[in-house]
């Protein structure tokens, strides 16, 4: 049997996941990037190794890396970008879906899926922060929790107190103001949430989303986001039945299968 | 491919302004002209013994005491122009002659005026403000003279002494005309299938024409030109040809990430690129020079200053025009962050030519030094490649030029 590795080194996260022949997964792996990207991809791929019973590299017909770190991925036959990937992986996952917005550590992307998984067009936010992994991390640490607890926190709010500062910055320090003014933390976690669903709203058209769309990366993962969108952008979410942040790695391995098969 | 021989040598040229051969058109007693915008006919800053360089500022950083001055709304090329005069970078210049080609650049060059922050050394270093036409007519050919005479050829002649005859501007467009013909010879090049440049090293040598004084850099490309002939040019093909279009770029280095992501940059259309700006000169003997000069450049000028509607047409068209020639598979807006023309343009023309033309387009805007945020510029520019390798295997075909 054939097995096809894709490794998504990204700047908070490194993803790994092994597809067999028949394109089911083998194998995947979730670790903490490290510094660099080598060690993340090692890392990561050592442990799908071992959880699909491989040897190592030599068993993988196909590797290819994706993500920031995608062309430090040891062993890799080549590297595709993460836009490609993401696409790829939602449309193996389930292919109705036509708009994805992938929030990762760093960057936000709105991605359109063509029909055969192909990227139709992208828009990717700048060199800002604002609204991505790291702008969550940093408002869970202003509430003094972990980043699941935060990221439910706002279901319970029954009303939303607006955050203005769109900079990761400036937005904490707004946090910290208003807790210290004594406003009830789910309601300004709401706020948070809020914010961040209307920044999606210039991806996900861009990404021409209609009606639906699936969200993939780290982000995906939180439930109040997810609220949020539907609520704001009165757009249907799309569960995904895989680890949404697995999504591209699992393009990756299936760009790779599509690559490497009779090799 | 082997290396070009002389890359190295044109690649030093663009790590400063005052680059050597800068300093041996100074050393040889030339008077240097400043100038900041595709628009002014380049031509006359060359004229007896002056010489032309359009200002740059490579490897800009921090471009906070520019921002104090004109905020951070306008556009990085200008902020960095005016924090590399502010650093000394430009004090080689004897004049500065500045069009308002936009209001960022009239705005940076006030401020450098207003912050006496080029310091030549000479009491006769001056500054000049040129009005340039917004229409390609023939109206628009007589305000260029007017203010070719008034702010280019005047000053230089009284303040300078520079022979700013018929003759002379004749001798300048023959000494123009030869660069562009080099150069345009080497673009050629691009066309074919598996070329003998990259579009890297293109960009360089032609960003050298336009910060070097021309009659220093003819040798060394006309070498290079040779070279070419007999370089042996890579087997495979690029995975996409690509126009890369849009405001002012003067980092080769935004080429060179293109390429790095597996594409060929087959053609260049922003401002210090060729296609026009390295478009030769047609002179014939019955007019006045100046008028000929002006009237090139006022109906060749690809830029979104101009507004009438046939030239707003007419620049998606020519970009069509030379991804046909050029055999591309897809377009690349660019447009530096914060400039104002080029941001409409931008969207226009994206929008025409993905939707009018056919052509797979990637529109970005970008920092004035690519380098601070080359990964997310990266991973944009290699999806584009994949997204338009992918039909281009799906559909079985090479580049052909959209659908018009």
């Amino acid at each position: 049997m054939g097995y096809f590795g894709g490794c998504d080194v990204g700047s908070t996260y490194t993803k790994a996941v092994i597809l067999n022949e028949k394109g089911e997964i083998a194998a995947s792996t979730t670790i903490k990037s490290k510094i660099r990207s080598e060690e993340s991809a090692k890392l990561a791929m050592d442990a799908v190794f071992e959880e699909a019973g491989l040897r190592g590299p030599e068993d993988l017909s196909y590797l290819i890396g994706t993500g920031y770190g995608r062309n430090k991925v040891p062993f890799a036959d080549e590297n595709i970008s993460e836009i490609s990937c993401h696409a790829m992986g939602v449309h193996v996952t389930a292919p109705e879906v036509r708009a994805v917005i992938d929030i990762g550590g760093q960057d936000v992307k709105g991605i359109a899926v063509d029909t055969d998984g192909t990227v139709k067009s992208f828009a990717m936010n700048d060199k800002c922060a604002a609204g991505t992994g790291r702008f969550f991390e940093a408002m869970a640490r202003s509430f003094e929790m972990e980043l699941p607890d935060f990221s439910k926190l706002s279901l319970k709010a029954r009303n939303v107190i607006p955050i203005t500062a769109q900079c990761t910055v400036f937005a904490e320090s707004e946090v910290v103001s208003l807790v210290g003014e004594g406003k009830p933390v789910e309601e300004i976690a709401a706020g948070i949430e809020m914010a961040v669903a209307k920044r999606c709203f210039v991806m996900a058209k861009k990404a021409g989303a209609t009606d639906s769309l699936a969200l993939t990366g780290g982000c995906a993962k939180n439930d109040g986001l997810k609220a949020a969108i539907e609520k704001v952008l009165k757009l249907k979410v799309i569960e995904l039945k895989t680890d949404p942040q697995l999504m591209g790695a699992l393009g990756a391995a299936e760009f790779a299968r599509q690559k490497g098969a009779g090799r | 491919m082997r290396d070009l021989k002389h890359l190295q040598y044109f690649e030093d040229l663009l790590q400063n302004a005052n680059n050597d051969l800068v300093k041996k058109a100074r050393a040889d007693g030339k008077v240097c002209a400043a100038f900041v915008c595709e628009n002014t006919p380049e031509p006359l800053f060359n004229l007896g013994n002056c010489f032309g360089v359009r200002l740059f500022a490579p490897n800009t950083g921090s471009m906070d005491v520019a921002t104090y001055y004109m905020t951070s709304f306008l556009c990085e090329t200008t902020r960095a122009l005016l924090e590399r005069a502010i650093e000394g970078g430009f004090n080689f210049a004897d004049c500065v002659i500045a069009p308002d080609g936009c209001t960022m650049i009239n705005r940076c060059i006030e401020n450098m005026e207003l912050l006496k922050a080029v310091e030549s050394g000479s009491d006769r270093f001056f500054y000049e403000h040129m009005e340039l036409p917004f229409k390609a007519d023939e109206n628009g050919v007589r305000l260029m003279e007017v203010q070719c005479r008034n702010h280019i050829l005047t000053p230089l002649s009284e303040v300078y002494g520079i022979d700013v005859s018929d003759r002379a501007i004749r001798d300048a467009v023959r000494e123009h005309n030869e660069i562009c013909d080099l150069v345009n010879r080497i673009g050629d090049l691009r066309k074919d299938r598996r070329p003998r440049i990259t579009g890297y090293e293109y960009a360089v040598l032609v960003l050298s024409t336009y910060v070097c004084p021309k009659y220093l850099l003819k040798d060394r490309l006309s070498e290079t030109l040779e070279e070419l002939k007999e370089r042996e040019p890579d087997d495979r093909e690029a995975r996409a040809r690509l126009v890369v279009t849009g405001s002012e770029m003067d980092d080769p280095e935004f080429i060179r990430l293109i390429e790095e992501c597996g594409a060929f940059v087959c053609a260049d259309r922003y401002c210090f690129g060729s296609l026009p700006g390295r478009k030769r000169i047609a002179m014939n003997e019955d007019e006045d020079a100046l008028t000929q000069v002006c009237r090139h450049y006022t109906y060749e000028c690809q830029c979104p200053r101009q507004m009438n509607m046939e030239k707003f047409y007419g620049r998606k068209a020519y970009i069509n025009e030379i991804a046909k020639e050029y055999l591309a598979d897809g377009v690349i807006y660019d447009q530096v962050k914060f400039c104002d023309p080029w941001a409409y343009e931008r969207l226009s023309g994206s929008t025409a030519l993905r939707e009018e033309y056919g052509y797979p387009v990637l529109s970005v805007d970008r920092p004035y030094n690519i380098r601070s945020s080359s990964g997310q510029m990266r991973t944009r520019v290699q999806a584009f490649i994949e997204s338009i390798e992918i039909k281009k295997l799906r559909e079985g075909k090479a580049g052909t030029g959209g659908k018009a």
